[in-house]
């Protein structure tokens, strides 16, 4: 009774449907210097650089025309989609910022431990603290606060925010294209932001509002882990990695709690399963936050690979087993959830890095992977990778050129592409069960990435079989609404009130074998999948799917359907996650 | 003079129920303020009685305008007349779409600060203060108002109409309406399968999950609506699934209810769906599943099938009713 996701694929065709020429007339299309599609530190970073660049040189800005920068934002505002666990290595931000260090943060990192969970009673610290989990110098931070900081000093510096405005379709030049080929070819020259007031089939509703052709002489996707029309430009421009993307969903809550927290913590092991079948790669985190004048607060979440192939495995209900262990228990005790959210994480690392630049167009960030898995870092990847995409636009615009090569050289010649490069063959020994993984990766960071050599090709995350043989679920506590939760007051915490009546942004196929229904409802930490109550204990079923829950983490994406953007304001608000 | 006057809606020879909250309100605030509070009712031919109905809860001058009823536009029109004429500071608003834009059209066409969802107002320092819910319901925001016109637009059953035995006098007011008022026509007046009775209005609400099994599990649920003389209103889940209209939907991106008596079957309660309901007097829940949610909010708890339970439910009520 297994059965793989990827056997299901959505009715979707990214490449014709989300990428194509402009279509409003001429004296209708907005033009703007650089359009940046996605409002988070790898655009904002990317936003605030350009401007800096411009400021000192008013020739160039005048040639970009009234609107030299542009950012496209789907969230209502700039941080409303952005969740970390959040801890920053600082490093990049005072390089894009060298003084200004008012940036808003949760304490510098002084103490931390990495337990392994033996059980749901005990764990044991591993000492010394293994390499990859040392975090000395770097901070505590809130990415949906630190967001709405850099989104300040973009504008300030001239910057143009658009938020609650998606970027749905990627626009090329197609007189440029190649016939011989038919693809590849084609220059980036802008991108098509979403309609807003259509009704559930499509049609237009008395507020409907057609999107617009935004015309840029440079286009930086920024849109984070699971990128639409990054998705889309990887097939239609040709610019897939040689491993296909993997990834890992993260759930996370904040905690208001009595008495500060002044320490790091991840954990290994419990609740997940070590045994090689299960493919349960992942851990948690606990970082205090604490600063002076408000309540003390601890982020805790839980991250797992999501090529797992038990089909009751669901991250939501994982952290609420795991904040049962008496160690998380002491830690939480008396506190208050004050928030809840959830987000998917690119892993794969260096083999999974696609081809940055097409002409007129780079990508940054998390849209193009760029996370330090076992450093579990990416924070300070997105803002040096947009800063560096700044610097080579703006080179390459001045002398008159949309070839934009030089950016990917300069990533995988920086601190990015090197330590990427070390961890490459992170996550596939993980294969091999926990314990047998753990002790490989280990060994990779302490010798920078020599052991283990050579090149361990991934999987995709869909194309894991699901099977129902486990009752894994039986385990997940009872939700008492005070200290474990069920998954939609997480979404009510979130501030989501995506519209009931708009088109349904999710693209699935509905009709699957039941191991892939259950999979994907117990995976969706929002409770967007449902399997209906009355549907056949085996064989097919008709999912049911509530879109208006979604929270936008991306993982049915990777899980064998196709996310794509609502409309723009829609989702999660998040705060302070 | 200053004082509040309050747009009172009719249609058909009766007045809405939020209309005749607000008009309670406005008798009270004005009490408090030392002022009177005025009714305005538009329509076309309104007999003395029904305009005098108003006094009953506390208005002590009716202005009464013959024109098109239903309409924004010419309302606007006749209420910055009635103001002009009696000065007053404050205009006020029972819940409803059509007093969220007759009130911020009244706002813009004499300066004033509108306010709207208001939940509450209070007298403090001689002037009306607004209280507003925001962030979901999680916190109260006070508006203070600058300017000399106030607009207050209550969210809808925030404030309880309540007989006072008062007598109001009955003035008509001759309001020449501006040529872009009366554009607009009513052509036709439209009711969504399930709402023949306002489900905001309803004292008894008998609500539909998914639980119902089927679409036609809906029926069962008028029934027992029409024996106990209430109205049908459903969850999201089932809204989205097309078994009821929007208009029927409770919850956060539904309507927000207060009834007397809220009978939940088939819902597991969670908390989109709490929120529009969590205010009603009575709970009561039927659900298969004893941990589902509901039962930790209920006033009273059953666990069994609803489709045995809800027609002999609706059996039990026809008997002792004698119908």
């Amino acid at each position: 009774v297994s059965a793989a996701p990827s056997q299901f694929p959505p009715p979707v065709d990214s490449a014709a449907e989300f990428v194509g020429a402009p279509i409003d007339a001429e004296d209708e299309r907005i033009e703007v210097g650089v359009a940046i599609v996605g409002g988070g530190q790898a655009g904002m970073a990317c936003a605030i650089r350009l401007m800096q660049l411009l400021e000192d040189d008013p020739e160039m800005a005048e040639r970009l025309g009234e609107v030299p920068v542009a950012v496209i934002e789907k969230g209502r505002v700039a941080g409303a989609h952005q969740l970390s666990g959040g801890v920053m290595n600082p490093s990049a931000i005072r390089t894009l910022l060298p003084e200004d260090d008012s940036w808003p943060h949760w304490g510098e990192v002084e103490r931390e431990t990495v337990y392994f969970m033996l059980n749901r009673k005990r764990a044991v610290p591993l000492k010394p603290t293994p390499p990859p989990f040392r975090n000395h110098g770097n901070y505590v931070v809130s990415v949906a606060e630190l967001n709405r900081w850099l989104a300040e000093k973009a504008e300030e510096a001239g910057a143009y925010i658009l938020a609650e405005t998606v970027g749905a379709k990627l626009l090329v030049d197609e007189r440029s294209g190649d016939e011989a080929s038919g693809r590849g070819r084609s220059r980036v020259v802008g991108v098509r932001t979403g309609d807003k007031g259509r009704d559930k089939n499509g049609g237009e509703k008395g507020n409907f509002e057609p999107g617009s052709d935004v015309i840029a002489r440079a286009t930086v996707l920024a849109e984070g882990c699971w990128g639409h029309l990054t998705g889309a430009a990887m097939k239609a421009l040709d610019l897939a990695p040689s491993d296909p993307q993997v990834w890992a969903l993260g759930v996370k809550e904040v905690w208001e709690i009595p008495k500060p927290f002044e320490k790091i913590v991840h954990t290994l092991g419990w609740p997940l399963r070590g045994g090689a079948k299960w493919r349960e790669f992942g851990g948690s985190w606990i970082y205090g936050m604490n600063r002076e004048g408000e309540a003390p607060k601890v982020s805790l979440g839980f991250v797992t690979g999501l090529d797992y192939t038990d089909a009751r495995f669901s991250v939501h209900d994982v952290l609420q087993e795991f904040k049962l262990h008496p160690l998380v228990r002491k830690i939480l005790a008396d506190g208050k959830r004050v928030a809840w959210g959830a987000k998917a994480i690119p892993e794969g690392g260096y083999w999974a890095l696609p081809k940055l630049h097409a002409p007129g167009m780079v990508i940054a960030g998390d849209a193009g992977g760029m996370v330090n898995v076992p450093r579990l870092k990416g924070i300070h990847y997105a803002i040096e990778s947009g800063r560096m995409a700044a610097e080579t636009i703006y080179r390459q615009l001045k002398a008159g050129s949309t070839d934009f090569s030089s950016y990917e050289s300069s990533v995988l010649e920086s601190k990015i592409g090197k330590e990427l490069y070390e961890s490459r063959n992170m996550k596939q020994p993980f294969a091999k069960g926990l314990i047998v993984g753990g002790a490989i990766t280990n060994a990779m960071v302490l010798t920078k990435g020599r052991f283990p050599g050579g090149h361990w090709v991934t999987h995709r995350d869909a194309e894991a079989p699901l099977t129902l043989d486990s009752k894994r679920h039986e385990r997940y506590p009872k939700p008492d609404g005070k200290y474990t939760f069920d998954k939609l007051s997480g979404v009510f915490l979130t501030g989501n009130a995506t519209r009931d009546d708009a088109p349904s942004h999710i693209r699935i196929e509905r009709k699957v074998p039941r191991a892939v229904a259950e999979g994907w409802a117990w995976m969706c930490p929002a409770g967007v999948y449902e399997v209906p109550e009355d549907a056949p204990e085996e064989g097919f079923v008709d999912l049911i799917v509530n879109p208006s829950n979604c929270v936008q983490c991306g993982a049915i994406t990777a899980k064998g359907g196709r996310l794509t953007p609502p409309e723009g304001g829609d989702g999660p608000v998040y705060q302070i996650t | 003079m200053s004082g509040i006057l309050v747009y009172a809606l009719q249609y058909e020879g009766a007045f809405n129920k939020n209309s005749l909250g607000a008009v309670s309100e406005g008798a009270k605030l004005a009490g408090e303020l030392g002022t009177e509070c005025h009714a305005i009712v538009i329509g076309e031919g309104i007999s003395d009685e029904l305009a005098a109905q108003l006094g009953n809860y506390g208005a002590t001058k009716v202005y009464r305008v013959e024109g098109p009823e239903g309409l924004a536009q010419p309302v606007v029109d006749a209420m910055a007349a009635a103001i002009e004429a009696g000065g007053h500071e404050y205009a006020l608003f029972g819940g409803g779409l059509l007093g969220f834009e007759i009130g911020a059209g009244l706002a813009a066409r004499l300066d004033g600060g509108v306010c709207m969802e208001v939940t509450n107002v209070r007298v403090e320092d001689g002037k009306l203060v607004a209280e507003r819910p925001i962030l979901q319901d999680s916190q109260i925001s006070s508006v203070h108002y600058r300017s000399n016109l106030g607009v207050i637009i209550g969210r809808l059953n925030a404030f309880e109409a309540r007989e006072s035995g008062g007598t109001a006098t009955v003035e008509d007011l001759n309001v020449e309406f501006r040529p872009h008022s009366l554009k607009a026509k009513m052509i036709q007046r439209g009711e969504q399968r399930g709402a023949n009775v306002n489900i905001e209005d309803a004292d008894i609400l008998v609500a539909g999950g998914r639980g119902l099994g089927k679409a036609e599990g809906f029926e069962e649920l008028e029934q027992l609506a029409g024996a106990l003389g209430g109205a049908v209103a459903a969850t999201r889940a089932v809204v989205d699934a097309g078994w009821y209209s929007y208009s029927a939907q409770i919850g956060q991106t539904g309507k927000t209810v207060a009834p007397k008596l809220y009978l939940a079957a088939g819902i597991s309660g969670a908390i989109q769906h709490k929120v529009g309901m969590q205010a009603s007097e009575n709970i009561v829940a039927i659900n298969k599943d004893s941990n589902a949610p509901i039962f930790e909010f209920s006033d009273l708890g059953i666990v069994g099938d609803l489709h045995k339970i809800v027609p002999k439910l609706t059996e039990a009520v026809k008997a002792k009713r004698g119908s």
